[in-house]
């Protein structure tokens, strides 16, 4: 079977079709930036997209997967012609707000933020701080991923280069 | 309890060179106590891996300058999230004076010669502990630098500059050297200068105090920092443990049955200890489990209502831990108010659950771990594969959240056996419902608290008895008479003339032991709360009252300065929106002081605290930024617990196996929070708990000014 991640197309054992994304991520491909919390769709920490839409990866077969574009956190900076990366504007607006702690839920509240932010552009405050509601953090970072996820919008908006 | 910063004293033959003289680094590591150790010289060491030869004893840090001209700082401290990795770089970098951008900080593993002691992290005490010496060796090293760099430009030692980096010749900068080129161009054995390096003053600080950027993020934001639940190895197998139907639960015996034939198993262990497989995938390890042939004995048929009737203070027991004038005869007369408060089990609900990887060879043993303790696993490893301890080396990776869960990281010792048995690197890691029903908890306490007015509203006496299940092991608190962890936070630190605090062990058939703070939020939240309902008996404001108790003294001047600092932020007294109201509490935790101003609304039987004012002292500020995070984190890990968490038992179990019996604070119930820094000191104290002590009872004391409801019992819950 074969999936597309990041834009690379990487080869898996057909299987069971039915075992989770989130673990073929991690222990079939190595792809561990993705996070295990609780593996039942309740914290968030396994967030990735699928065609764009954040998705539960514990909670994605890996059949269903391999019908999507698959993004992980490891995809979510870009590498640029000249071979510098390129931090997407959450990554950049959660270094400038320095938004983590221990920092094992940031994959996913930055993948749930990006997927919202690049899919409403025009998302008021409150749709945006919604979109984030669904994840845990145990450090207790709330009161800078508010920070984050507004400064993340503000730059998204920006033309590229500029920001 | 306050720790104080340790006395110490830099002498430069406690310092540990490297010789790296073709191709190698200058290492430098001091150790922290050994007022009698000599000069020794480390073996030579590859700047880019565990060195090989003897490592010196006992160092608490390694610095590397590299001919690359970087600066590695190896720490024996885990970065858990604390940001405890950044705060001792910037402490280091003071006085080495590097350019911010060439340091690198990394975990340090058991094979830089750490020792045990040294390389725990916790009880808030890390920075404070080092602040002293990390200076000392920084400066040491500069001088060595210094010294070296003017010899190779040939000029004095006195005309060199030392600065980003850089020595250069202080009349002409444009003679320099990096402190690359120094070790790149170093002829011979390094030695110590015979200088006494001196410490820069606090007007000189170029790093201490300001809010440098934390050195682990660039990895953490693209998701490549590796953790424990990380870790790979080529051939790694995946291992998976049977666990205990019941708490309590031993196995009686244990046979592989059909274990060994299932899909993809590789190694089985059944012993009177231990029952695990090892399997190609994480699936096919946890099925296996199922083919185990194993009996285990009933255990404890622990019931919830059992724990509460355990943990209940027993008049005239427990241990003294402080007696001023007599309690008695005031407590029995007119005047007196009595109350008594109960917190619950508690779970970490760290997200990172439990995980290690172990590689048992027949020449070493190698575990990568999610551990706050590397060193004492390091014995652990060594007893449960039979080996000895050198031949074990333990690194401790980031860690996903720890909250006291990873002192104890028996997952490792789960992973090694298994090693041992598939001769294959092997991974355990916890799922979330082994974290849940198979860790350890906070213990549930109970708190008896009497106080005694005179006619002017002033306490004449006031007594707290506490009983608590056990926080350090039974036997520590035996040793000590009493159990530190389990009574942190419930001294009374007001000026009453007369005061009693008795602390009573409960043993409990659970497991329990270290969470954030150890027994602080429990006993402010009853002490605290108290202090709100003998204000009201004496018909005084809650901040005038407690201004009225302060202690003579630093300790009583300290703490007014963060009570008033934090109501003036907070708007103390001003009239706030209908359904809204202020809640105040204070504490002293690891030489800190914290004072906290809770606003929070009631709809129905909904608590929402909407804003949250921290008013910290926690002496010099290394690192403001990193100090706000750990008090907001503090405040959210707190509201969560006031008003959420709970574990209860059933038929010898956890209830909870996953967050859904268990939910953790979310954004949208996060307050807005501001927090206030108030120096009143000149060392630095602990931030990583002292936050989370009036926490629980600033809400319910707010819980009571909005309502009218006295709540007693956390989670908070409104009738």
């Amino acid at each position: 079977m074969q999936l597309n991640i990041n834009g690379e197309i990487f080869e898996v054992a057909d299987g069971d079709g039915l075992r989770p994304l989130l673990w073929v991520l991690r222990d079939e491909l190595g792809l561990t930036g993705t996070k295990y919390g609780c593996g039942a769709g309740i914290c968030g920490s396994c967030t990735v997209h699928l065609d764009g839409v954040a998705a539960r990866s514990c909670q994605t077969p890996l059949a269903q997967a391999a019908q999507a574009a698959i993004r992980t956190i490891e995809g979510l900076a870009q590498v640029q012609p000249d071979g510098s990366v390129r931090l997407h504007a959450v990554q950049q607006a959660f270094t400038e707000e320095q938004v983590p702690q221990c920092s094992w839920c940031m994959s996913g509240q930055m993948m749930t933020c990006a997927a919202f932010v690049e899919q409403n552009p025009a998302a008021s405050e409150a749709q945006l701080l919604d979109a984030m509601q669904n994840n845990y953090c145990r450090c207790g970072c709330y009161a800078r991923i508010r920070k984050g996820v507004l400064r993340a919008a503000q730059l998204a908006a920006q033309p590229a280069g500029t920001a | 309890m306050s720790a104080a910063p340790r006395k110490w004293k830099f002498s430069r033959r406690k310092l540990l060179i490297g010789l790296g003289v073709t191709g190698g680094a200058l290492a430098v590591g001091l150790p922290l106590s050994l007022p009698f150790a000599r000069l020794k010289i480390a073996g030579m060491l590859d700047s880019a891996s565990a060195p090989a030869g003897t490592m010196p004893k006992d160092p608490f840090v390694w610095f590397e300058v590299t001919p690359q001209n970087r600066v590695r700082l190896y720490l024996p401290k885990a970065e858990m999230g604390q940001g405890v990795h950044t705060a001792l770089a910037q402490i280091a970098a003071e006085e080495l004076r590097p350019a911010w951008e060439q340091l690198e900080v990394l975990n340090a593993s058991t094979a830089r010669g750490f020792d045990m002691g040294t390389m725990s992290v916790g009880g808030s005490v890390v920075v404070s502990s080092l602040y002293s010496p990390l200076r000392a060796a920084g400066a040491a090293l500069r001088l060595m630098l210094q010294e070296e760099g003017a010899r190779q430009l040939g000029v004095a030692s006195a005309a060199v500059t030392v600065a980003g980096g850089v020595v250069a010749v202080a009349a002409d900068a444009a003679q320099a050297l990096t402190f690359g080129q120094i070790v790149s161009a170093k002829q011979g054995a390094w030695v110590a200068s015979k200088q006494e390096p001196q410490l820069r003053e606090p007007a000189q600080f170029e790093f201490i105090g300001k809010p440098m950027p934390r050195v682990d993020f660039a990895a953490k934001i693209t998701g490549a920092a590796p953790y424990g639940f990380d870790m790979r190895l080529p051939d790694m197998a995946y291992g998976a443990v049977a666990r205990a139907p019941r708490i309590g639960a031993k196995l009686l015996s244990a046979a592989p049955g059909t274990a060994r034939s299932q899909p993809g198993v590789v190694a089985v262990v059944a012993t009177a200890e231990f029952a695990g497989v090892a399997a190609e995938t994480r699936a096919q390890a946890l099925a296996a489990l199922d083919a185990l042939q194993l009996q285990w004995s009933e255990g404890d048929v622990v019931e919830q209502a059992d724990m509460e009737a355990l943990v209940t203070v027993q008049p005239g027991t427990g241990t003294v831990l402080q007696s001023a004038g007599s309690v008695a005869a005031p407590l029995a007369a007119a005047n007196t108010l009595r109350a008594e408060y109960r917190t619950p089990f508690a779970a970490h609900a760290q997200l990172e659950p439990q995980a290690a990887l172990a590689h048992v060879r027949p020449d070493k043993v190698q575990v990568w771990c999610s551990t706050q303790s590397p060193g004492s696993l390091r014995a652990a490893v060594a007893k449960a594969v039979g080996r000895a301890a050198a031949e074990v080396e333990v690194t401790a990776t980031y860690l996903g959240g720890s909250f006291g869960r990873k002192l104890n990281v028996d997952v490792a010792l789960d992973a090694a056996r298994l090693s041992a048995a598939a001769l294959r690197p092997v991974h355990v890691s916890y799922t979330r419902a082994e974290e849940f029903q198979h860790g350890f908890f906070r213990p549930p306490t109970h708190h008896v608290l009497q106080g005694a007015l005179d006619g002017a509203g002033r306490i004449v006496a006031m007594s707290h008895q506490q009983a608590s299940g056990n926080v350090f092991p039974a036997l520590v608190g035996r040793l000590l008479g009493a159990d530190f962890g389990a009574y942190r936070g419930g001294l009374l630190r007001y000026n009453i003339p007369n005061r009693r605090v008795t602390s009573q062990p409960v043993a409990l058939p659970v497991p329990t032991g270290f969470w954030r703070g150890l027994g602080l939020l429990a006993n402010v939240f009853a002490v605290e709360s108290f202090m709100d309902e003998l204000a009201l008996a004496a018909g005084m404001d809650a901040l005038q009252f407690r201004l009225q108790h302060l202690p003579e003294g630093k300790l009583g001047e300290r703490f007014k300065a963060v009570l008033l600092a934090a109501a003036e932020r907070a708007g103390w007294g001003r009239a706030l929106p209908a359904g809204h109201a202020h809640g105040l509490a204070c504490s002293l935790d690891a030489g800190t002081v914290v004072a906290q101003v809770a606003e929070v609304s009631v709809q129905g039987a909904r608590v929402q605290v909407q804003r949250f004012t921290s008013a910290v002292d926690c002496g010099v500020l290394v690192n403001p930024d990193i100090a706000a995070a750990q008090t907001e984190g503090s405040i959210m890990m707190g509201i969560s617990s006031t008003l959420l968490e709970e574990i209860t038992f059933s038929g010898g179990q956890a209830q909870a196996t996953n967050f859904d019996r268990y939910p953790l604070l979310r954004l949208a119930d996060a307050p807005l929070v501001e927090t206030v820094f108030v120096q009143g000191d000149d060392v630095p104290h602990g931030m990583g708990e002292p936050p989370l002590g009036p926490v629980a009872a600033a809400v319910a004391n707010a819980v009571f000014a909005c309502t009218g409801q006295r709540l007693r019992s956390l989670p908070l819950k409104l009738a």
